[in-house]
Order: structure tokens, then sequence, then C-alpha cells
């Protein structure tokens, strides 16, 4: 997962003399605690292991309810989480209630119900462009340090989980560095605006989770099982092109509308009979223009991502016109959230062991994008590149299966896999002459072995290789003591 | 022309042999060559290409013949060969030129030339730790320069010309520099090798590799018929069979001989004949070991250097296990492998064709050096090219390299880098498909890319109106050439 760049420059620019620190609202430390969260991530080369804890300080949000808001990446794979007073410094062992690593919110609970009782909660507001924002950090002390900054964008963009596209505003403040400075509340007016998501300190820019995705999280958060944010499941492409429009058939009275690239298979947009190749006019009575915006009534020209996610909830009905063939046609479209299980390659996996299956010193596991990212920030270029290719194209590639990828990631060497020990990194298809869909599949393929021995496929060179099947029962023990694995397989 | 890899001189490593014991006439049969080239580029492949010029050394192979480097006389337009002993400059031209092991045959016009020229006689192998003398015209003077080493190595390796293909090559500790590449290397008066490649010397040093002679005799038996025909290679993959359990998956005894196929590709020789999973135990009775070596004239090599050994129409018979039963089979080198797009090529123009200012050219090792493509599905197609068989369906994978701006295709930046699937509902297997298609008069091509649902449109008449525009603001000689021979003229 992508971290803040929290690398506060030590000499501000000129511009920050603009801006000077706001008087301090005196009820504004008691809306905040410290938050100290101690966080373990799974290794994924290693599947049986987690990497070193690690420790942040954050600042959280008191909400109505006793809750406290930060953001999600903040207790991605928490170990320990506590709120400390921000003056006074009192701890308190704290739990994380409702995570969405999607939207990149979190909300925290404290089983001691006198805690946060003398503190006053925040309430929450949305903010325009050109309103004038504070962000506010604590200094040690406990002291609240503001530092103001113009809201100048409102718009549609990638979040760190890489698949999710939600609001963000952006500001231009020239934040100082503070110990933990992660989570930052953003408030107008004495109310909520958002959180720090991300900051530039060389451009003094912030990305802001925004006020609209905090209060949909909020009213999901109330309801069990949690939802999430809803997407409608098409890929566009503007229609600028004159000549495009003219293939269409788009004339002068038709304006706007954004062509469907793609679909995904069974998603919302699918399953309300929306096809590739249609042109989305309008949703819910707004008109939709070439590049995919629609003018949403607080922020302007926006993109539809909007309007799916957060205006509306997972399971609620749009109106969708499209055009299809010189043809308007009128379509309902069943607005759902997509479960990350669903995804061929898992654009995360937080919080969950990583599953795996030693076969005789083989490692097998199904390739994520939470794997590939072991291979570090610019894991693009640096992971196998056939893997990264369907991380990227798992929408086209996969469309018939298999469910997961599974691949031997290394091997463990040891007598059974004399001759082997230089493969890595390889499609396994088949074992047993059973095709592998996921890593499910390779317990019970394995159940039936061929005259006694187990016969593994895979969809590059060496192509095939066979274990014995009663050596690799009777060594496991063995082997597992060895290499002083924990367990052998992990298939929760 | 300059010894590939070889950057700067290494000084320290000349060490110079006072010709004390060397017959005259070897000294008067080695000829320095001058190489006036071209080279098409391929950002501009309309354009001649860029002249430049280079030196290496060649040598009297028969009474009227000069060998050298293929790559010494790469792109040649313009040839000449000079004598230590004779001021007159010959014209020379290229009679046959070998790109997958590096050798060429030079025809000198003027019979003059070979006046007090003996052609130097080929010997054996050398024997490791013997000392060789390599003669040549490198950098660091202008008179023909000698320096000795000794025979470190004898291996298969990668022909850097080609990078495609690799021969066996012998490693000397001699100073070889840019400029000795094509001349011989001798002992006890036989020439035992062509100098050819070495390392820069940052990354080692006094390691240079020569040609050896079974490569050398194997390129002059080839063109006694007047024409090359290349190596032939057995177009397959094999997996060691070391593993006990892998041996009995494959019905193998405890006698470590045989490997198992572990990929036949459909375009080789192999096809149909051989299949994945078959065990090859011997090649032209020579028993293949379990790690795939063979023991030929005392010495054990891999496999490959029966197949090396062949010419074109040769056959040769494998003794195989299949299902595990035993089995000959026999296999005829009828074609050398045709797709070489992952191999440098020489000698060639680019192909291309310009449509709308839009740019296409089949996806080669040449065109991925000219161009930084983002789209990570270029880089998969070319390196599962063969290994996945691509060519079956794209025998030239034809990219829309780059996009001339004007004001018909101001909107398609999106489809840089693509992959060309089909045009107007024809599959697009090579650029004269492509070329076939835009040959066609509709009202609109729509030209439809690998992944990618959404068509590109140009409409005829915009592309007609277009034309001249973009041909003379580019300056664009030709719109299209489909021949690597020669560029085609002007028109369509």
């Amino acid at each position: 997962m992508r971290r803040i760049a929290f690398l506060f420059a030590c000499v501000l620019l000129p511009l920050a003399c603009q801006v000077r620190a706001d008087e301090v609202q005196p009820e504004a430390p008691q809306s905040v605690v410290r938050v100290n969260v101690t966080n373990q991530p799974w290794d994924f080369g290693r599947p049986w292991g987690k990497r070193p804890p690690y420790s942040r300080r954050a600042i959280g949000t008191i909400l109505s309810d006793n809750r406290v808001l930060v953001t999600a990446e903040l207790v991605a794979n928490a170990n320990y989480v506590e709120l400390e007073t921000a003056e006074g410094g009192q701890k308190v062992p704290a739990r994380v209630e409702v995570v969405d690593y999607e939207a990149n919110l979190a909300l925290l609970k404290t089983d001691d119900a006198t805690f946060l009782k003398p503190f006053k909660p925040l309430e929450l507001t949305h903010a325009h462009i050109g309103d004038t924002l504070s962000v506010w950090q604590l200094e040690n002390t406990g002291t609240l340090l503001v530092t103001k900054g113009p809201l100048t964008t409102a718009e549609v963009t990638r979040y760190p989980i890489d698949d999710s596209a939600l609001l963000v505003y952006r500001m231009t403040t020239p934040l100082q560095f503070r110990d933990s400075s992660f989570t930052l509340p953003v408030v107008k007016d004495g109310k909520l605006a958002g959180l720090v998501m991300r900051y530039d300190n060389t451009t003094n820019n912030a990305e802001i989770l925004p006020a609209p995705v905090i209060e949909h999280f909020l009213l999901d958060a109330k309801k069990a099982p949690y939802e999430g944010f809803a997407r409608i499941g098409i890929t566009s492409s503007p229609t600028r092109d004159p000549q495009f429009r003219k293939y269409l058939g788009l004339d002068a009275n038709t304006p706007g509308g954004v062509y469907i690239a793609d679909v995904q298979r069974d998603g919302p947009a699918a399953l309300g009979g929306v096809e590739q190749g249609d042109v989305l006019l309008q949703v819910d009575g707004q008109a939709v223009d070439q590049d995919g915006n629609y003018r949403d009534q607080e922020y302007g020209k926006l993109g539809l991502a909007y309007l799916f996610s957060t205006k509306h909830f997972d399971g609620d009905k749009v109106k969708c016109i499209v055009f299809r063939k010189g043809e308007k046609k009128e379509l309902d479209v069943t607005l759902k959230h997509r479960p990350v299980e669903s995804y061929v390659v898992e654009p995360y996996i937080i919080d969950r062991a990583p599953r795996f299956y030693v076969l005789g010193g083989l490692v097998l596991q199904e390739l994520s994008r939470q794997y590939l990212k072991e291979y570090g920030n610019d894991w693009q270029k640096k992971a196998p590149e056939n893997f990264v290719y369907f991380d990227h194209q798992q929408n086209e590639l996969f469309k018939n299966g298999p469910k997961k990828i599974v691949f031997l990631n290394r091997v463990l060497p040891s007598e059974m896999t004399v001759g082997y020990e230089e493969l890595s990194q390889l499609v396994v298809t088949k074992i047993n002459d059973l095709a592998i869909q996921s890593l499910d599949d390779v317990p019970k393929a394995l159940a039936h072995p061929i005259n006694g021995l187990d016969k593994i496929e895979f969809d590059g060179e060496p192509k095939i290789i066979f274990l014995d099947a009663a050596q690799v029962e009777a060594e496991a023990a063995g082997f597992q003591k060895k290499y002083r694995l924990p367990e052998l397989q992990h298939l929760n | 022309m300059i010894f590939r890899l070889w950057p700067a001189v290494l000084a320290l490593g000349l060490i110079v042999s006072p010709l004390r014991a060397q017959p005259n006439e070897i000294r008067k049969s080695v000829a320095r060559i001058n190489n006036t080239m071209q080279e098409g580029n391929y950002r501009v492949p309309w354009l001649p290409g860029q002249l430049s010029g280079g030196s290496g050394t060649g040598w009297v192979v028969s009474a009227d013949r000069i060998l050298t480097n293929a790559h010494v006389v790469s792109n040649a337009r313009f040839l000449t060969v000079e004598k230590e002993d004779d001021p007159k400059k010959y014209i020379a031209t290229v009679e046959h030129i070998a790109h997958d092991c590096d050798l060429a045959i030079l025809k000198v016009q003027d019979p003059a030339f070979f006046k007090n020229t003996k052609p130097l006689a080929l010997g054996g192998i050398p024997e490791l730790e013997s000392t060789v003398s390599v003669f040549g015209y490198p950098i660091g003077g202008e008179r023909l320069s000698v320096t000795q080493g000794v025979v470190s190595r004898i291996d298969f390796r990668t022909y850097t010309h080609s990078v495609l293909d690799s021969h066996l090559t012998i490693q000397i500790d001699a100073a070889i520099n840019p400029g000795n590449s094509g001349g011989p290397v001798l002992q006890n008066g036989k020439v035992v090798g062509v100098a050819f490649q070495g390392f820069s010397g940052d990354v080692a040093q006094n390691v240079g590799y020569m040609i050896p002679t079974p490569v050398i005799r194997h390129f002059l038996k080839d063109i006694e018929d007047g024409h090359y025909d290349r190596y032939m290679d057995l177009s397959i993959g094999i997996a060691n069979t070391q593993n006990p359990a892998m041996r009995k998956g494959l019905g193998l005894g405890d006698d470590d001989r045989g490997v198992m196929v572990s990929s036949v590709q459909s375009a080789g020789v192999c096809g149909g004949k051989l299949e994945v999973g078959d065990v090859l135990l011997s090649i032209d009775g020579h028993d293949i070991a379990s790690d795939g070596m063979v023991e030929l004239e005392g010495e054990r090599v891999l496999m490959s250097e029966v197949a090396e050994r062949k010419f074109l129409g040769d056959a040769v018979k494998l003794g195989i296990l299949r299902n595990k039963k035993p089995m000959d089979v026999t296999i005829k080198f009828d074609h050398a492998w045709p797709y070489l797009m992952q191999a440098n090529a020489y000698d060639t123009q680019p192909t291309y064709i310009l449509f709308g200012g839009l740019l296409f050219q089949p996806l080669s090792r040449n065109l991925l050096g000219a161009y930084r493509f983002q789209n990570d599905r270029i880089s998969y197609f070319y390196d599962n090219f063969v290994t996945k068989e691509i060519y079956k369906e794209h025998p030239e994978v034809i990219v829309l390299s780059e996009i001339l701006p004007d004001p018909i295709n101001t909107y398609l930046g999106e489809f840089h880098d693509g992959i060309v699937d089909e045009i107007n509902d024809h599959k697009i297997r090579t650029l004269k498909d492509a070329a076939d298609a835009f040959a066609e008069k509709p009202e609109f091509y729509v030209i439809k890319f690998i992944g990618y649902a959404r068509p590109l449109v140009l409409e005829r008449s915009a592309v007609e109106a277009a034309r001249e525009r973009i041909r003379k603001r580019y300056n664009v000689l030709a719109e299209q050439n489909l021949s690597e021979t020669e560029a085609t003229s002007a028109s369509r």
C-alpha cells in the first residue's frame, strides 16, 4: 500500500507567508485524540510469516457515539491500536469497528466508556471550491497547530487501493513536520470537512478525503454487514472525435454521451442490460458529457463514478439512457459493491493471511497485487512481466476462468525436489490431470495421485514435473520441522 | 566496423608480439575492411537512414574470397579492402552473409588484390591453455597488429550480432579490440578461429571470444551451393530428468538417461512429430544424458550440437519414449526457423504503413530499440512471441507506433502503442493484411486493437483530404514499405 509521503520541507516556500496560523479555537483539542497503531503486514514472499512490526502515530477525529475516525491505511494489518489524549497522555486500548480499505476509512471504538466522555464530537460539513480550510496537527504539548489553505479542486481520482476512484478535495497548504502527522483532520467552521490522505511537500498540495465520502461511509457503517461503495461496472472512453461520433451515429440532436468500452462480466451494468459499444447519454436524468462527466449541483463537472459510488448506495437503482444502433434505450441498473474476492488477481489482501500450500517443498500461492507489491514501489517494472500483465489485463484475459491464478512461488529444496531447485514464478495449470482454478483445488487433486505420483503441470517450461506422493506424505512432518514452517498450508 | 561491446581501448591489455616467427604469407593475407553503412531509421522509416563508417579485419580464405564477420560488413553501402604492403584500395562486395553465425564472404572485383596472397588453411579446435595469435587492425594504430593469448574456455555462447543464436565459442585471454573483428586467430600457421566479440573493460578484462573452425566450416559448407540456408534447429524445449519421481513418472529407469520434451514449436521441424512429455533417449545413435548432454568425439556437449552440425535437407534420428513406449522418430530439417523478429535485423529496410498520420510497424527487436512503448502488452507479446506461439495468430505483430499529429487524428492519443487486431472485420496477421484493408474504400476505416474494445475510426473522406497535408508537413517520402529488401516508391 502506498503511504502518505510525509516528508516535510524544513524551509517553507514564500507562499507560506500568505497563510498564517489560525487563532486556536478553544474547543478544538477536545475533538481529537492521538491514535497509536502497531502494524504487522504478512510477508507474501514467505506466506507463512509476517514482516517485522512497526508503529505509527496519528490523529483521530472524535465523532458522535464515541467513535474515532481515521484513514484505513493507518490501521491496515494492525496488531494493536490505542487512543491517547493529546494533553495528559492517558492511553486506552481500542479496536477497529468498521474498515473500508477501498474508501480508505476506518472507525475505532474503545470499550472504556468514560475515556471519550470529556470530548466534544465533531460534526461533518461539505467544503466547496474557494473555501478556506484548516488542517489540524498536534504539537508535542498537545496544543493544536492549525494551518490554513484554500480548497482549489474537487475531482474523482484514484485512492490508495489502485482500483477505487472516489471524490477527492485538493488544497494548497504549507504543512509543517510534526510527530504523528498521519490522518490529519481538515476543518471548516469548526466542522470536519475531510482527512488529509496524501501530501506533497514540494508543491504543498494536499489531497483530502472529503466529507461526502465520509458521510457515505458512516451511513454504510450503520448497516451490518458493511456493504461498501457501489459501482456500475463499466469502462468508458471519450466520444470527442467527430469521426467517431459520426460513425456511432451521434448527430447534433444527440450531444455528449460516453462510449462504453467494456462491461464487467456479471457486473451491475451487464445485469441491467448495458452492452459494450453502447453510448451512455443520461443517468438519473442528468446529461453525460463526451468525457463521461456530469454536472454535479455541488461540485460542478465530476466523473460519473461519484454519482454511482457516493451519491448512491449499494442496491440503489439508477435509470440509464443509452444510445444503441441509432436508438435510445432506457435501462435500470442496480448498483452493487464489487467484493474483492471476485477479482482473479485481488487488488489487496489486508488483515487476511495469504493463502498457500507447500507441496513437498513447492510453495504454491494465489497471484494477488499484494504479492506483486512485494517487489517494491516499482513492482510494475520489477515483478515478473507476465504476472504484471495478468494483473493489468485480468478483466480481459480470464473471462472464462480460472477463479484465481495458482503459481509456484519458489522451491524449498529437499530430497523430493532434486532437479527442481531453480523453478519459480510458474503458473500451475493442472495437478493429477485436474484443472487448478484456485488453491482449493490443490488438495482435491492431490487426493488422486497417478500411479503413486503427483503430476504437476505448468504453463511454462518445464511444463510437467512429478513428485512421489507417498514420499511427500511421509516426509511432510520432517520437512516442516527442517524449514521451521508453522504450517504447510493455509487455505482459509 | 566496431567490435561489439567494446567501447574503449584497453591500453594495458595490448600485448603486441614482435612478429617473430610469423611467415610473411600470413601478414599478406590479412586485410583491413572499411565499411560505409546505412541503417534504416525506425522512427522515420521513409528516410534513407543514417550513414556511418567502420572498419574491421578479413582474411583470404580461398583463391579469390575474403572471410570476415557479418557485423563488419552489415548494412554496407560501400566496401573497400586494403593490404599492408599495397597502396591501393580495392572495392569489395558481400557475396554471402550469415547473421546467425556472424560470418561473411567478400568478393573483390580486381583480381590484382589476390596477387601475393595465399589462402589461410583452417585448423582444428585448439587445446585449452595453448597459445594463439590474433591478427587484425584494431584501434590504436594504423598497421597490422598481432596479439597473443591463451585458450581459456570452450563453450556455447550467445552470438551478440543476432542476439538470438548461440553456437560453439572459444574464449581467449588475448586483447581483442574494436577493429579486430573478422581477423584470423592462428596456431601453428593455421586458422583456429575468427575474433568476433568481447566484453567492455568495465565488465571483464582480457576476455575475448572467437568463432571456432566447426562453425566456420559449417558456414563454408552451407554456401557451397551458392546460397546460405542458415543453421538448423530442433525448435523444442527440454527439461532434465534428474528427479527420481520425474524419472518414474516418465517410465525411465535408474540409468541417468533421457530428457523430457517440455515444448515443441509448431512452426519448427519437430512440429507435429514430437509431443510435450515425450522422452528423448538418443539422437543419431548418441545416448542423451539426464542433463541433456551427449558424447561427441570424446567430449560431453549439449545435444543441440548434433542439430548444429546439420544442413537444410538433412535428417536426424531420435530414439524416444512416448507414453513409456519406445519408438524412433526421424526429423527432417526441411526449413530453417521462420520467425526472427526477436533477432537484430540487418541489411533490411524498416517496413511500415503511414495512414491518416498513424504509423503502423511490425514489432521487432529493432522497433523496440527505437521506441519506448508504454503498453505492457507489447513486451508480453515480444517475450512470449515464440513460447506462447503468438506467431500462429500474428506472424507479424502490428503496432501503432507513432501518431503524426494532424486534425484527423488529434483525438486518437489513447490508441498509441496499441496492437492491431482487425481492420474493417479483416483479421490483421501481417502488415500486408493491413495494407490490403487500407486499400479498400469503405465509408469508415474501423481499426480494432487487441484487448481494447473501443475501435479507432477514421472517415475515408477525411483520410483522403488529410493525405497530401500530412505528406507535406512531415516530409513523408513514401507512405508505406511492405518489403524488407527494397523501399517501394511513394505511391500506394
